[in-house]
């Protein structure tokens, strides 16, 4: 038998739904024992029935549950865990789950707790990239001089963008084109932050209009190496959550590419960066921005797995492990493009607002060059508990038109029954002339509203709809069933 | 009799009835014609409507078929004359009036100290894109709205309490 090649033999994820199931995927092919946590509402869950074993937590809420560090910890030693996954959102960016993980004597797949806390604060995060001569856009900050904090900010010019430092998400976040509401935006936006985030400080910063969301993966080991992996595009949002992604960008040019790439892997190393980050930037006008930078392992990461060939989750075990790099930055190269779709139980025609519902019937979409990282099983109740993310279509193709036709053609051919989707939006989202002509910036979904809308269907579907809903309703079956032989035997007959 | 069907925000009426080699469907006012179904595994399907052919997956849920159909999914709710009224439990002099599906609220009807009767659209709700109306199962005041405007709620969510009238 091989020994195991990993100082630890049982990696617990920390988090639910389809990145447990992708984290599982890396581990089995590295021949190391999954171990998950899992609160009752997600007991028939894939990820779950997939993990060699599987330990039950629970918290007034769901989603209390799996930010119960003591509670994940504890299941980490029961199970004889040597490293931790954290996945994306829960605790994946908390750095004092990160040292209790730590002090606990297991390893956390991610950066160190200091770099957390740094990149988890805007305000230190950015002066941080500019000390290092990154580019920043022109801001104010308030506590550098509360006094002054107004008149720095006007001084920048309009737009501008109020934001909370402790904030994320888009929440609490402010446009501003008339100088004259910067006061009201300042107090909204101050309110917002301490609801949200228990913290009103704010920061002011030049508003990039019709920017593009560009962001790009970095991968650091402990030895000090540091490499990119090429960027994202990440523009098509509705308040400010990622619908569509993809690499190559439509909107870099070579240079571009190679020096927004160059800068984030920059960023990076001067952060002493270990494990896999992403570092986000605001594109508009030929110039860019640092927005921020994500400790964790991204949603939208498996486009950088398709067109790369890394597989990401497994550098980060690696990496974890010690190990150094198992390749340089010459070694990167793009193959193709690569597009992904977010499946969301959510209707775009109400106002984007959650849905619920079982999963009746589930198929994903089978083709060459087609992934789906999916976290849902058939039979399984889809509820409000949690982000509504579902599934996500990741496809591959050797341009960015055919990347485009085959998402689209994907997106269509996965059925998911029982719990009303966003499927109908995203096709009509790669469907549409801008996102196919590359024009888009991230207010695009909110400056064409029609793409919402779901199109009345055609007369010709209408009755394909009734047909099948008229043949399989059993008692609209049944009434047609029970017509007498005679009246059968007219065959095609007329009202 | 016809059926009706709810689809979208529209109701359509229909009448199914069989032929020697399988079904003829007329929709009112719109369209008739032979239709077929052969099913191929559960949930799966090949549907022929006037002569064309193509594969549908479909799956029934109480009073709802849900159906995917040419890349897109639609639902479609069977209007049961029998059960126009909404799911009522009796409970210490109130009548509750609970959500039949998850969905959100797309318009409150009434206002709590309102007096309804049996019948009366108490509000509109929305769920797979179906319109469906909240109806008072029996006379009463509305004591209370548990929901308002745009609200989700859950299958059995309560959406409106009313005081039983005497």
């Amino acid at each position: 038998m091989v020994p195991a090649p990993f100082p630890f033999d049982t990696v617990l994820i920390a988090n639910r739904g389809e990145i447990a199931v992708r984290i599982i995927g890396s581990l089995r092919k590295l021949g190391l024992r999954a171990a998950i946590v899992y609160h009752d509402v997600d007991a028939a869950a894939p990820a779950v029935a997939l993990a060699d074993v599987a330990i039950r937590i629970s918290g007034k809420s769901p989603v209390s549950a799996y930010l119960d560090g003591g509670q994940i910890i504890e299941a980490a030693r029961t199970v004889g865990a040597g490293a931790l996954h954290p996945g994306y959102g829960f605790l994946s960016e908390n750095a004092s789950f990160a040292r209790a993980v730590t002090a606990a004597g297991i390893a956390f797949i991610g950066p160190t707790p200091e770099v957390i806390e740094l990149m988890g604060d805007k305000i230190r995060a950015r002066s941080f990239v500019e000390r290092n001569g990154f580019p920043v856009a022109p801001s104010a900050i308030e506590e550098s001089d509360p006094s002054t904090f107004l008149a720095r900010a006007r001084s920048i010019g309009a737009p501008l963008l109020v934001k909370p430092s402790a904030g994320g998400g888009g929440k609490g976040m402010r446009i501003v084109r008339d100088l004259d509401l910067l006061e009201d935006a300042v107090a909204e936006a101050r309110s917002e932050g301490q609801r949200y985030f228990a913290d009103g400080r704010l920061y002011v910063e030049r508003y990039v209009e019709r920017p593009r969301h560009i962001e790009v993966q970095v991968l650091g080991d402990a030895f000090g190496s540091v490499v990119h992996l090429l960027e994202r595009e990440c523009s098509v949002q509705r308040r400010f959550q990622k619908i569509i992604e993809e690499t190559p960008s439509p909107a870099l040019s070579m240079p571009m590419r190679q020096k927004i790439c160059e800068t984030a892997a920059g960023i990076a190393r001067a952060a002493g960066y270990r494990n896999a980050g992403t570092v986000e930037f605001i594109f508009g006008g030929g110039e860019f921005y640092f927005l921020e930078m994500n400790t964790r392992l991204q949603v939208e990461h498996p486009v950088t797995e398709m067109i790369t060939g890394v597989d990401l989750v497994a550098e980060q075990i690696a990496v974890a492990a010690n190990r150094p790099l198992s390749f340089r930055q010459s070694d990167i190269s793009a193959q193709g493009h690569a597009i992904e779709a977010r499946l969301y139980a959510e209707s775009p025609e109400r106002g984007f607002s959650p849905t619920s519902g079982k999963v009746l019937m589930l198929e994903y979409p089978h083709e060459q060059g087609v992934r789906v990282d999916g976290g849902i099983a058939q039979g399984q109740s889809i509820t409000t508990a949690f982000d509504p993310m579902l599934a996500k279509v990741i496809v591959h193709a050797p341009t960015r038109d055919a990347a485009v036709a085959k998402a689209m053609r994907a997106v269509q051919n996965l059925v998911l029954l029982g719990c009303e989707t966003n499927a109908g939006f995203l096709a009509r989202v790669l469907g549409d002339h801008g996102f196919q002509s590359g024009e888009v910036h991230t207010g695009y979904l909110d400056e064409n509203p029609s793409i919402a809308l779901d199109p009345d269907d055609a007369a010709d579907d209408v009755a394909r709809l009734l047909a099948i809903a008229a043949l399989v309703m059993r008692p609209v079956r049944d009434a047609a069933d029970a017509v007498p032989a005679l009246h059968a035997d007219i065959g095609e007959w007329r009202n | 009799m016809f059926h009706k069907f709810g689809l979208g925000g529209l109701t359509h009426e229909l009448w199914l009835a069989p032929t020697a080699i399988g079904y003829h469907l007329q929709v009112l006012d719109a369209w008739s014609g032979p239709v077929a179904l052969v099913v191929e595994g559960t949930g799966r399907g090949r549907l022929t409507v006037a002569g064309v052919s193509e594969a549908v997956a479909f799956a029934v849920d109480g009073d709802v078929v849900h159906v995917h159909l040419r890349g897109r999914t639609r639902s479609l709710r069977y209007v049961d004359p029998l059960q126009a009224l909404a799911s009522v439990a009796a409970d210490d002099g109130h009548n509750l009036a609970r959500a039949p599906m998850p969905g959100a609220v797309v318009a409150l009807k009434v206002a709590p100290g309102d007096a309804v009767t049996a019948g009366t659209v108490l509000m509109v709700i929305e769920s797979m894109k179906l319109e469906t109306q909240i109806r008072a199962s029996q006379d009463g005041i509305v004591e209370r709205l548990h929901v308002k405007d745009g609200d989700s709620f859950d299958r059995d969510a309560i959406l409106v309490t009313l005081l039983q009238g005497n």
